[in-house]
C-alpha cells in the first residue's frame, strides 16, 4: 500500500507540474503590446536538425524586428518593434514530422496559445494540414521553405510561401542542361530521378520528369526510396544500370550522404548530379562528405559564399549563429523562414492593422523589400507563391558552393562531367 | 458462468460512465479549451482502437503488431470515398471496414499456423509490406496521400471545422460500439472460447472448441472495428497517407495502450489511453517546443515505470489497491 501511495503521489506531482506550465504560458502576455506568432517545425524526429535551425531563423528575425539595429540594412531593423511598439513573441511547437500532429498543434496554437499567425512547417506533408487549419480560421500562415508545388495550388487566401517550388528548380535544371549542352558540349540526353518517397520527393520527381520531357530529355530511371533508408544499394544499382547522363536528386539529410557514399562504393557517377533543396545544401553534410561532396550541383537559395550578392545577410547571420548549436551560418531553407517573418512584419506595418484579412490583402497587393532573398524582392501570386523566388545553381568545388548558373551571376565555370571517383 | 440477458453491477457502472461521458460537452471546462476537446477525442479514439486490438491480443492471446494495416484500410476507405470519388464518407467507411476484415482473415489464416513470437514477427512484416505497397500505389494517392478539400460540415460528410462537438459525439458512438461489443463478448459463449484459446489452444480443442475458427473470427471482428477507428482518424485529420496510418509506430500504439491499461480486461484500454494520450499530448504541447525531445523522454520514462512496477498495467495497480482496501476492511490486513 505504501508503494501504491508513493506512485500515485508522484503521478499527481508530474500532472500538477504540467498543468502549472500550461497555465503560466497562457496568461503571461495577456496585457502587453505583443503579436504572438507560432512556429511549427519538426523539432524532434528525422528532420529535427533542420527544424531546429528553422526555429532559430525565426527567432533571429524576431530579434531583428523587436530591437533597434540601426546599422542593419533590413527593412524595419532600425526601429524598435512595429505599429508603434508592438513586438513579436514566439510560441514554439513541434510537429515531429507528422501531418496529424501538425494539424492538432496548429489548432492548439490558434485556439489555446492565441497566436496571431503561424510560420512553418518545413515538411510539405505537415505544412498542408497545418495551413488548412489556418485557412479555416482565416489566420495567416507564412511558409518559408516547404517546396511542394501543391501547397500554392489550393487558392488559399491566407497562405504565403517564400521559397521557390520544385517546379522552379526543375525548370532551372533543364535550362542549365540545355546551356551546358550548347556551350560545353556536355552531351546530356538522358535523366534519372532518385527521390524519397514522400510528398516532397514525389512532387519533386513529377516536376523533374515534366520539365525534362518538355526540354527534350529522356527519363530513363525513376527510383523512389523510403526516407531514413539504411541501404541504397539496389536504388543506386538501378541508376547505374540505366546510366543516365544526369540525375535529379531529392534526398534529404542523411539519405543524401548515403546516396553519395553508395555511388562511390559502386564506382559510378552521372555526368551531372543536380539536387533539389536537400542534403546537398547543408554545409555540415558537405563537410562530413569532404572531397566526396565535390562536383555535385543543386539549386541554392543561400550559401555563405553569396555574401557579395546579398550583403545585408552578414549582420543578421551573426545573430543567427548565436542561436544555433553548433554555430552555423544560414542555409537555403532556414533563411526563408527568417524572410517569412521579416516580410510579415513589413505587411503589418504597412497595413497599420492587426486584422489578418487586411494584412493578407496587403501582402498580396505589394512588392516587398527582402535583402535576405536572392533577387531582393518578394511578391505573391494568388495562392500565395512568391513570384520573385529564385535560386541559383551552385556546384561544390573544393568544399565551397561555387555559383555556376545563371551565367550573369556565376563566379566559376562548372565541372562537367563530374570528376570520376578514382581521379579524386 | 454465462450471465446472458442480465444486467449486472458492471453493466450499470458502464452505463453510468457513458452517461457522464455524454454530458461532458455541456460542462464549461469542455467549451473553454479546444485542446482539451482534442485530447478527449484522442482518448476515446485510441481507447477504441486498443479495445479493438484487445479482442484478439488480450482476450484471445494472439499478439498482433499488424493492426495499423486494418486501421489504414479503414482510413483509406473513407479517404477514397471523399477525395477520389467525391462521395460522402459513409459508404467508404463501411467498405473499408469490410475489406479490412476480409484482408485480416486472408492474412491471418496462414499466420495463425505460427505461434507466439513467430506470429507477432509475421504481423510486423505485414505492416511493412502494406506500407510500401500503398506508398507506390498511385491510384490511392501513393506517397502524396489523399487530402480533403473544403466541404459542407455536418453528420452527412462527417467533418466539422469550427467546433469539435460533432467529432466528440462521433467518437463517443464509436467508443460505445467497440466497448459494447466487447462487453457482449465477455458474457457470450464466444468470449469464453476466446479465453479458452488464450489459456491453451490444445486444451480448448480437446474440449471441442474450433480454435482456428475462433481466432479467425476474433481477427475479423478486431480488424473491422480497427478500420472504423481508422476512418474516424482520416475524417478528423482531413488527410490520409501511408506513414500516418500504416506504420509500426501506429501499430505499437494499439499494443502499448492495452498493455499499459491491462491486457484482456474490459477497462484496461480506456485506462491506458486515459493515461497515455493526455501525457503524450500535454508533454508535447508544453515541452515539445523546447526541442530536444524532453516530452518524449518523460513520456517514455513513465511508461517504463508503470510497466516495471506493475506488468498487469493500471488494472493490476487498481486491483492491488482495491484488494488492499478490502483486506484492511475485513481485518485480514495489518502489518
Amino acid at each position: 500500500m505504501k508503494r501504491n501511495g508513493k506512485f500515485v503521489r508522484s503521478l499527481f506531482l508530474v500532472m500538477a507540474a504540467l498543468l502549472a506550465v500550461g497555465a503560466l504560458s497562457g496568461a503571461a502576455f495577456a496585457e502587453e503590446k505583443v503579436i504572438k506568432i507560432g512556429t511549427l517545425f519538426p523539432l524532434t524526429g528525422p528532420c529535427a536538425l533542420a527544424g531546429q535551425r528553422c526555429r532559430a531563423a525565426v527567432e533571429t528575425a524576431a530579434e531583428v524586428i523587436n530591437n533597434a539595429h540601426p546599422g542593419m540594412q533590413v527593412p524595419l531593423a532600425a526601429q524598435e518593434g512595429i505599429l508603434d511598439g508592438y513586438k513579436f513573441v514566439l510560441v514554439h511547437a513541434d510537429h515531429q514530422g507528422k501531418p496529424d500532429v501538425a494539424k492538432s498543434e496548429a489548432e492548439r496554437l490558434f485556439d489555446q496559445e492565441k497566436v496571431w499567425g503561424i510560420i512553418g512547417s518545413y515538411n510539405s506533408a505537415a505544412t498542408k494540414p497545418a495551413s488548412f487549419v489556418a485557412e479555416l480560421k482565416q489566420k495567416i500562415f507564412m511558409c518559408g521553405c516547404s517546396s511542394s508545388g501543391a501547397l500554392t495550388e489550393r487558392d488559399f487566401k491566407y497562405f504565403f510561401r517564400m521559397a521557390p517550388t520544385d517546379k522552379t528548380e526543375s525548370l532551372e535544371f533543364v535550362e542549365f542542361i540545355e546551356w551546358a549542352n550548347k556551350t560545353k558540349n556536355s552531351g546530356i540526353k538522358t535523366v534519372g530521378l532518385i527521390y524519397e518517397n514522400t510528398e516532397f520527393g514525389k512532387h519533386a520527381a513529377e516536376e523533374g520528369r515534366m520539365a525534362a520531357e518538355t526540354g527534350g530529355l529522356k527519363v530513363v530511371a525513376d527510383v523512389p526510396f523510403n526516407p531514413g533508408a539504411t541501404n541504397l544499394n539496389s536504388e543506386v544499382q538501378t541508376l547505374k544500370a540505366a546510366n543516365p547522363d544526369a540525375v535529379f536528386g531529392a534526398c534529404l539529410g542523411g539519405d543524401y550522404t548515403l546516396w553519395v557514399r553508395t555511388m562511390k562504393q559502386m564506382d559510378w557517377l552521372p555526368k551531372a548530379a543536380l539536387n533539389y533543396c536537400t542534403g546537398y545544401q547543408d554545409p555540415i553534410i558537405a563537410g562530413q562528405l569532404g572531397d566526396d561532396a565535390n562536383y555535385f550541383m543543386g539549386g541554392t537559395g543561400y550559401a555563405p559564399e553569396f555574401a557579395e550578392l546579398m550583403p545585408a545577410v552578414a549582420a543578421v547571420e551573426e545573430i543567427y549563429k548565436t542561436k544555433t548549436d553548433p554555430s552555423v551560418p544560414f542555409d537555403s531553407d532556414s533563411i526563408q523562414e527568417a524572410v517569412a517573418l521579416l516580410v510579415l512584419a513589413q505587411a503589418i506595418e504597412k497595413s497599420g492593422s492587426l486584422d489578418p484579412t487586411v494584412v493578407a490583402e496587403t501582402l498580396h497587393a505589394n512588392e516587398w523589400e527582402s535583402p535576405l532573398s536572392m533577387g531582393g524582392k518578394v511578391a505573391f501570386a494568388p495562392g500565395g507563391q512568391n513570384l520573385k523566388a529564385m535560386s541559383m545553381l551552385t556546384q561544390l568545388q573544393g568544399g565551397e558552393y561555387k555559383r555556376i548558373y545563371p551565367v550573369d551571376l556565376a563566379d566559376t565555370e562548372p565541372v562537367i562531367p563530374m570528376v570520376p571517383w578514382k581521379d579524386r | 458462468m454465462l450471465t446472458k440477458g442480465k444486467i449486472d453491477r458492471k453493466d450499470l457502472f458502464w452505463l453510468g460512465l457513458l452517461a457522464v461521458f455524454a454530458a461532458i460537452p455541456v460542462t464549461p471546462w469542455f467549451n473553454h479549451s479546444s485542446f482539451a476537446q482534442h485530447v478527449l477525442i484522442q482518448v476515446f479514439l485510441y481507447s477504441s482502437m486498443a479495445q479493438a486490438w484487445n479482442i484478439l491480443g488480450g482476450y484471445c492471446g494472439q499478439v498482433s503488431f499488424g493492426h495499423s494495416v486494418f486501421f489504414g484500410i479503414g482510413a483509406y476507405g473513407a479517404g477514397m470515398a471523399v477525395v477520389k470519388f467525391g462521395l460522402i464518407p459513409w459508404p467508404g467507411i463501411l467498405a473499408g471496414a469490410v475489406i479490412a476484415a476480409v484482408v485480416a482473415v486472408a492474412i491471418s489464416y496462414p499466420c495463425f499456423k505460427l505461434k507466439g513470437h513467430y506470429f507477432a514477427i509475421a504481423t510486423f512484416a505485414i505492416v511493412e509490406i502494406f506500407n510500401r505497397l500503398f506508398m507506390v500505389w498511385y491510384w490511392v494517392g501513393g506517397a502524396i496521400g489523399l487530402d480533403y478539400g473544403f466541404t459542407q460540415p455536418g453528420w452527412k460528410n462527417f467533418v466539422w471545422y469550427q467546433s469539435k462537438v460533432g467529432y466528440f459525439y462521433g467518437v463517443l458512438l464509436l467508443f460505445m460500439l467497440v466497448f459494447g461489443i466487447v462487453r457482449w463478448i465477455e458474457r457470450h459463449r464466444f468470449g469464453f472460447y476466446l479465453r479458452a484459446v488464450r489459456e491453451g489452444q490444445e486444451t480448448a480443442e480437446s474440449l471441442g472448441v474450433n480454435s482456428t475458427r475462433v481466432k479467425l473470427s476474433a481477427m475479423a471482428l478486431s480488424a473491422f472495428l480497427a478500420a472504423l477507428c481508422g476512418a474516424f482518424f482520416a475524417q478528423y485529420n482531413y488527410r490520409v497517407d501511408p506513414p500516418m496510418v500504416m506504420s509500426l509506430d501506429m501499430s505499437m500504439k494499439f499494443v502499448l495502450i492495452t498493455i499499459l491499461g491491462g491486457l484482456g480486461t474490459f477497462y484496461g484500454p480506456l485506462l491506458g489511453a486515459a493515461l497515455l494520450i493526455p501525457l503524450q499530448e500535454y508533454t508535447r504541447a508544453y515541452l515539445g517546443g523546447i526541442g530536444g525531445g524532453v516530452d518524449l523522454i518523460i513520456f517514455g520514462l513513465l511508461i517504463v515505470i508503470v510497466v516495471v512496477y506493475q506488468p498487469k498495467g493500471i488494472m493490476g495497480i487498481l486491483d492491488r489497491i482495491l484488494n488492499g482496501i478490502r483486506r484492511s476492511r475485513s481485518g485480514e490486513g495489518g502489518k
